[in-house]
């Protein structure tokens, strides 16, 4: 994600809650400090599919916010 | 001027606090460069004593260790080796242990910042783990040897305090483990029946080498009955085959550590290390049923459809991928134990051998020591 957003392409990183420290310090240790955290909820593995689903509804406003500012 | 004298003067490279011993214990707790054990403050007297075994440029990284990627120069290695407790003749070997992390199959940013509990376990082959008094008898994995845990130690408060490996935000271990403060034997050569590790890789035997193995704490083969090969190897093979094991899923190369006297009934049974490989590979497997029916259906069926998209349920699954994969040592003292060392899974074991700056094989670690040749 570092390398696209160099590169000039919108990119972004989906983090859960628990990895967001971990998620910020390497955005600044690849570069890219200002690399948008798409936060969702932990844990991402071990989960049925209704519930991958609610992180995926999380996630995507987030997203899309990002993608307008982006553009705008 | 010495370079670390040099290096001393450039701000914030020098930092003061009160010498009482406590003193220093907590300053370092405090700003989180230690492992929460006591410390032997880092003056730059004591750094420069350990540099006196360094025949590299101080400040030319070895390794940029993940997920900070700070360059591990020897000077830095060097202040940790001696928060560590190392001797001076030590910390050639806390080098080459990093320089062979930093070569890619290992991993070192995937098992740096995984929830799995690995940390490197270091395996010295060859005259220098002698010489500077590394155990590989009685308690090998154990406390007590001071090389043993110095030299692991150093390795581990490196990757803390260089790469950033804090729990919570670079260390992301669920658990972790107690191989954390250290992991570090070397190989029983002298009462193997097998040729030692560094030889079968092809160094010359009177090489020194590490080998690093992105490990989880050693599993315990208790077998005090069987006086066969194929008996030691059965009660291993059982050891080694578990549901919850990152190598029952990834590419990776665990470790049989044999106690000394296993090897001796194993090797009796005309088997050599390659026989044995081929051995535990074909018979430390688990039926696909034994998993949970959901690890059966996402991980075998999906992420690993190749192999197991339509496969029956008792498909035996290996726990690594190719017999010859299986690192195999002979390490310990006395008893009828033998140690399972499983690992991260998604890593490959590095052997390097020591060598001077000018790349020849050092043969004795006082070759290396500089600063009373000058």
């Amino acid at each position: 994600m570092a390398q696209l957003t160099k590169r000039g392409l919108i990119a972004a990183v989906v983090c859960s809650d628990t990895f967001m420290k971990l998620g910020t310090a390497q955005a600044k240790v690849f570069g890219v400090p200002d690399l948008p955290l798409l936060k969702i909820q932990h844990p991402l593995g071990g989960l049925s599919m209704d519930k991958v689903r609610e992180r995926a509804d999380a996630a995507l406003p987030q997203l899309l916010k990002f993608v307008k500012e982006k553009q705008s | 001027m010495s370079s670390l004298a040099a290096m001393l003067k450039a701000p914030g490279a020098l930092v003061e606090c009160d010498d009482d011993p406590e003193a220093v214990y907590e300053f370092l707790c405090e700003k989180g460069w230690s492992d929460g054990l006591p410390v032997i403050p880092p003056t730059p007297e004591r750094v420069e004593r350990m540099l006196a075994y360094c025949d590299r440029d101080l400040e030319k990284p070895v390794a940029k260790i993940p997920p900070r990627f700070g360059a591990a120069t020897p000077i830095r290695v060097a202040a940790n080796a001696v928060i560590a407790g190392c001797k001076p003749e030590y910390f050639p070997l806390v080098l080459l242990a990093l320089e062979a992390m930093a070569e890619d199959q290992y991993n070192l940013y995937g098992t740096q910042a995984t929830t799995h509990p690995c940390t490197p376990m270091l395996i010295f082959n060859g005259p220098v783990a002698k010489e500077v008094g590394i155990n590989a008898g009685q308690n090998v994995m154990g406390n007590y040897y001071r090389a043993n845990a110095a030299i692991g130690r150093a390795v581990r408060l490196a990757l803390v305090n260089i790469g950033a490996a804090i729990p919570g935000t670079g260390d992301m271990a669920t658990a972790g483990t107690p191989a954390k403060f250290t992991f570090c034997v070397a190989e029983n050569e002298d009462n193997s029946p097998w040729e030692p590790l560094h030889v079968e890789l092809g160094f010359p035997r009177d090489a020194s080498t590490v080998t690093v193995v992105a490990a989880e704490g050693p599993h315990n083969v208790n077998d005090h009955e069987s006086l066969t090969a194929e008996g030691i190897l059965t009660m291993v093979a059982g050891t080694i085959a578990i549901t919850g094991s990152n190598n029952a899923y990834y590419a990776g190369q665990p470790v049989v550590a044999f106690g000394p006297e296993h090897a001796a009934t194993v090797a009796a049974g005309g088997m050599s290390k390659a026989d044995v490989k081929r051995w535990l590979f074909d018979h430390a497997t688990l039926p696909l049923s034994r998993f949970s029916k959901e690890t059966i259906e996402r991980r075998f069926r999906r992420k690993l459809a190749e192999q197991y998209a339509n496969a029956p349920l008792d498909t035996p699954v290996h726990m690594w991928a190719k017999p010859e994969d299986l690192v195999v040592i002979v390490t310990g003292g006395a008893g009828k134990h033998t140690q399972y060392v499983p690992t991260f899974g998604n890593t490959r074991a590095v052997t390097r051998a020591l060598k001077r700056a000018d790349g020849g094989l050092v043969k004795s670690i006082q070759e290396l020591k500089t600063k009373s040749k000058a």
